[in-house]
């Protein structure tokens, strides 16, 4: 069974239904029913007509449903591992509060501050051993810290 | 749907362009109207200039203005209804000339023809035809 289509308003024209119009041209034309073909012949134009397949088309009737579908379908989000990081260990993270999270942070800042001092007493202690050396190790120095030593005395 | 004083365009090479029916054979039931298929005598009210060359020669034949002549009708604008239920419906009537023994008297057809033809036996048109519907 063949199905026809309409070629001034696009509707199906199923067998034994419709006119088939030849025009001088030897074109053909076929029409669903006489609304069509009287139409057609009073050639008015189907985009103008607002119940026609192309207006339809052109002004986008009909086909919202379609695409929101589509568009829900899209994003599923999926949760896994990546490379270091099992799922457990990024769900723990996750799931920390921002107490726990501002409490690690807090510790982790003391934690730095005391190791920054430590280090700086360390440094400074050899750096005291330097200075109490340091005049021998300038003789300038020696010179004037001993004259002065004198004059003080 | 043919009679007396209808006219037709000739659509194959025989050199007529118009002709006038002035009557339809008869068949068992056309009731005096010719449509496709149909074989009709008409006259030729337009013909194009015989060329130098087919004048000249006896054999070829030769349309002229006024030549009486009998026709097959191949295009109608008169609907037609078809066995499976379409309706077939021409921008124009057309014709094309016979002699005395139903045979062409042109050797083309430039033009869409009925598929009618072919259910009524003028199957050599149908076969030369560009387009049949």
């Amino acid at each position: 069974m063949k199905v026809e289509i309409d070629s001034f308003s696009g509707y199906r024209i199923y067998p034994s239904k419709g006119k088939i119009f030849v025009r001088g041209d030897s074109k053909v034309f076929r029409f669903a029913s006489s609304k069509n073909a009287s139409l057609f012949l009073q050639r008015k134009n189907p985009r103008k007509l607002a119940w026609t397949v192309v207006y339809r088309r052109m002004h986008k009737k009909g086909i919202t449903e379609e695409v929101a579908k589509k568009r829900s379908r899209r994003t599923v989000k999926h949760q896994r591992g990546i490379v270091g990081a099992d799922l457990a260990a990024i769900a723990a993270k996750r799931n920390q509060t921002a107490a726990v999270r501002s409490q690690a942070r807090l510790a982790a800042i003391t934690k730095a501050k005391t190791e920054k001092k430590d280090k700086e007493v360390k440094k400074a202690k050899p750096a005291r051993a330097a200075g109490a050396g340091a005049p021998k190790a300038s003789k300038q120095q020696m010179k004037g810290t001993g004259v002065g030593g004198k004059a003080g005395r | 749907m043919i009679g007396l004083k209808s006219t037709l365009n000739v659509i194959d090479n025989s050199g007529a362009v118009l002709i006038e029916c002035v009557n339809v054979l008869k068949q068992k039931v056309n009731n005096g109207w010719g449509s496709v298929g149909d074989e009709i005598v008409c006259v030729v009210k337009a013909a194009r200039p015989i060329p130098a060359a087919a004048a000249a020669s006896a054999t070829a034949v030769k349309v002229r203005r006024g030549d009486v002549r009998r026709a097959v009708i191949v295009r109608t604008r008169k609907s037609v209804r078809r066995p499976d239920g379409r309706v077939v419906r021409f921008d124009d009537n057309a014709a094309v000339l016979l002699n005395n023994k139903r045979e062409m008297l042109g050797t083309r057809v430039g033009g869409v023809v009925s598929a009618e033809l072919r259910m009524k036996g003028w199957g050599k048109i149908v076969s030369l035809a560009p387009k049949i519907i």
